[in-house]
């Protein structure tokens, strides 16, 4: 996809020498040969039902029958429907003290890996291994193991006199529990913010020192500028990450969004609107909503981004 | 890097979701007869433990050798994961030849055309008892054939009242003596033996109260048979002992998953169906688990029913009705089956099977319980409502927030209403 507009301009932009162009124009469809595997997967397998799960989002479906159209009825209905709101809810607070936590300590430790230091490239892979395996089914197993009742983080916390219980059946403790999930696969914003952090010159460092800056000062003036493009991509991705959540939920809580609906994902709502209720028409209007409210906040993003985020050549 | 992360997620994606579509189109077979040497081949799933599954596969082993010319796929899931893939499955017109199902989803799917009109097969049910088959049956269409019954009680261990002191309950009781009884076991228990789950929260034994008073769960037109103020009435007999000792907190509950509380030794009781008692004795351990009738206010009249704990049905899509009827005809009335199932799946419907089974120990117990019971029996009810799986799920969930203390009695009762109002409107 990325590749044909350049393709395009390239061909339009030499119109004065026809052999060349023809030429091009062979590579233009040999280009989009090679592309079709992939653009046929992507319509039949993407565009496709994303359309009729469109029309289906304004029916009544059960599966079964033939859908039938309703309107804006499944639409207006979510919002009288208490467990949407509060599946609503949990995705927000997941999203809002999640995302940032979790970029937190990707930057934190991306910085401590940044330093000249032994074993350095054994401590990367170390640090982004969780990432890789966190996704899984068989960790949220594990996960649900060491918060449950006398599991390894009650005993380690009534070591230090402080008696929680199990967090997995208290609905107070499960965001707290899914949220520490989600900051521990650090991984991939990690190896992001250190591919950034290399690009910044080092001799803004010296200077800085130079003129007896501390590293509160240094961090704020200049790894925090430098690095905000990099930082704004992680957001907007981890941001979209987040409100994705289903796997880790379905599976700690037995695919019922409980305890008492603390862990009632908008997704998980979704997929139990859809395919325990038999409502596909509800469970669609769900799914648009969510693509629509997505693609807003990422707009928000990118139009506040102009205050904070500094790109190199830029004037300001 | 990134791009080369996505790009292998999509790869997996992709390779999951083609071994996927070559899952959902497996069932169908162009073949209409088979032969020895060159048999029909039907598809079987089920859901269960793998105690079950043991079970399952020696029966299959069975009938393939007693019947050459027919080859059966089985497959199997847990509960709840086994309805998402039959509505899937039901979606993309795959449903597996035949299936073992539920009562709570038979109308969902018989009354879509999903299901096969078992009337248009031969399967012999003449050693049912009569009062039984219309359980499988929706407006004079037969749907599925019980493979076996099972009736509500209260477990109790003899052991852990003993060793609390407490006498072992005969199940003559009313409401009032059934809560003392749960509060003294939570008394004596302290803390680490409770009473029982909160017995409200279960739809059943709701529906088994509500018979008790003489009111009807579902009316014919499927509607709702009861008002709100009986179903706040219900969840108010227990308000006084949620969050005692009597009724096992919810966050235990919800760590112990998939086991059960009482196959856990956390509860001294538990009220369920009479079949469990295979699998709790493999949960906890005990040496014997003995059963009694459910607490009742009118001493004639204790709304029990023997229910089919399963059925067998086959999808209205098979190729091959013959093979399929005569494996059904096979698993509901082979006395071997009955040998090899014994009550795991309940104590079976047929009269051929059940003679043919010899009970022993705590599957004696389980066939003795739905004996003793015999004179209370009423009428098997209805197939219930379309969605009445949705229902029966959202029932527990009200429940659980009222025991977390995150609902009211109140709040429950309006949220399962919206739930049950909103589903009969869309299904209308």
């Amino acid at each position: 996809m990325t590749q044909s507009p350049t393709l395009s301009r390239r061909a339009a932009s030499a119109p004065s020498q026809p052999r060349k162009s023809r030429r091009r124009g062979a590579d233009t469809r040999a280009g989009y040969t090679f592309l079709l595997p992939w653009l046929l997967g992507f319509i039949a397998l993407t565009v496709g039902p994303m359309i009729s799960s469109l029309y289906l989002s304004f029916t009544n479906y059960n599966l079964f029958d033939a859908p039938k159209w309703i309107g804006l009825d499944n639409y207006t209905s979510l919002f009288q429907d208490e467990r949407f709101l509060q599946s609503v809810g949990v995705t927000m607070q997941y999203v809002v003290f999640g995302t940032p936590l979790k970029l937190a300590a990707a930057l934190a430790i991306a910085m401590l890996l940044n330093s000249k230091r032994k074993g350095q490239g054994f401590y990367r892979s170390a640090f982004y291994a969780p990432s890789l395996i966190g996704a899984s089914v068989s960790i949220a197993i594990v996960w649900k193991a060491m918060f449950g009742d006398s599991g390894p983080v009650d005993q380690g916390l009534s070591f230090f006199g402080i008696n929680l219980g199990g967090w997995v059946g208290n609905p107070n403790m499960t965001m707290g529990m899914m949220i520490l999930l989600t900051v521990w696969q650090f991984g991939a914003p990690m190896v992001i913010f250190l591919a950034g952090l290399k690009q910044i010159p080092v001799d803004l460092y010296e200077a800085a020192s130079m003129d007896g800056a501390g590293p509160v000062r240094k961090f704020m003036n200049i790894t925090w500028p430098m690095l905000s493009p990099v930082i704004f991509f992680n957001l907007l991705m981890e941001t979209i990450h987040a409100f994705q959540i289903f796997a880790s939920a379905y599976i700690i809580s037995n695919g019922e969004g409980g305890p008492a609906g603390s862990t009632l994902f908008y997704t998980l709502y979704l997929y139990l609107r859809g395919f325990s209720d038999f409502r596909m028409g509800y469970a669609s209007a769900m799914a648009w909503l969510l693509v629509i409210v997505v693609g807003i906040i990422t707009l928000i993003f990118f139009k506040t981004s102009k205050s904070w985020v500094h790109y190199s050549g830029d004037s300001k | 890097m990134i791009d080369r992360r996505k790009f292998l997620g999509t790869v997996a994606l992709g390779t999951a979701s083609a071994a996927f579509l070559a899952a959902c189109g497996q069932s169908s077979s162009p073949a209409q007869t088979g032969s020895a040497d060159n048999p029909v081949t039907i598809t079987y799933t089920w859901w269960g433990n793998d105690d079950r599954a043991e079970r399952t596969r020696k029966a299959i082993a069975l009938f393939e050798s007693k019947n050459p010319d027919i080859k059966v796929n089985g497959n199997f899931s847990d509960f709840a994961g086994y309805w998402q893939k039959r509505a899937t499955e039901a979606a993309g017109g795959g449903l597996p030849d035949v299936m073992q199902w539920d009562l709570s989803y038979l109308r969902d799917y018989g009354q879509r055309n999903q299901l096969l009109d078992l009337g248009t097969v031969k399967i012999n049910t003449d050693a049912f008892e009569k009062s039984l088959l219309p359980s499988g049956q929706i407006r004079g269409k037969t749907y599925g054939i019980p493979t076996s019954t099972n009736a509500f009680a209260v477990y109790y261990d003899p052991a852990k009242l003993a060793s609390l002191g407490i006498a072992e309950p005969d199940g003559s009781w009313n409401y009032k003596e059934f809560n003392a009884f749960l509060t003294e076991v939570g008394q004596k228990g302290n803390g680490t033996l409770f009473g029982s789950t909160d017995y409200t929260g279960v739809w059943w034994m709701f529906n088994i109260w509500l018979r008790q008073n003489n009111i009807q769960a579902f009316t014919e037109d499927g509607k709702l048979g009861f008002t709100k103020d009986d179903l706040k009435k219900w969840l108010n007999m227990t308000s006084e002992l949620r969050g005692t000792g009597a009724i096992v907190g919810e966050d235990k509950v919800t760590q112990l998953l998939p086991k059960s509380p009482f196959g856990s030794n956390v509860t001294a009781t538990e009220v369920t169906w009479d079949n469990f008692m295979a699998g709790y004795l493999a949960d906890s351990g005990a040496k014997d688990l003995k059963l009694v009738p459910v607490p009742s206010d009118d001493p004639d009249n204790l709304g029990l029913f023997l229910k089919p704990s399963m059925l067998m049905v086959a999808s209205a899509k098979t190729k091959n009705k013959d093979a399929a009827a005569r494996f059904i005809d096979f698993m509901v009335n082979d006395p071997e089956v009955g040998q090899i199932f014994k009550t795991s799946r309940g104590v079976p419907a047929s009269k051929t099977q059940r003679d043919g089974t010899t009970f022993e120990g705590t599957d004696k117990l389980v066939v003795d319980y739905e004996k003793s019971i015999e004179k209370y029996l009423k009428d098997a009810p209805e197939p219930p409502i379309v969605g009445f799986g949705t229902l029966e799920s959202t029932f527990k969930r009200v429940a659980q927030d009222l025991n977390y203390g995150k609902l009211t009695v109140d709040g429950a009762a309006d949220a399962w209403f919206k739930e049950a109002e909103d589903l009969i409107k869309q299904n209308a």
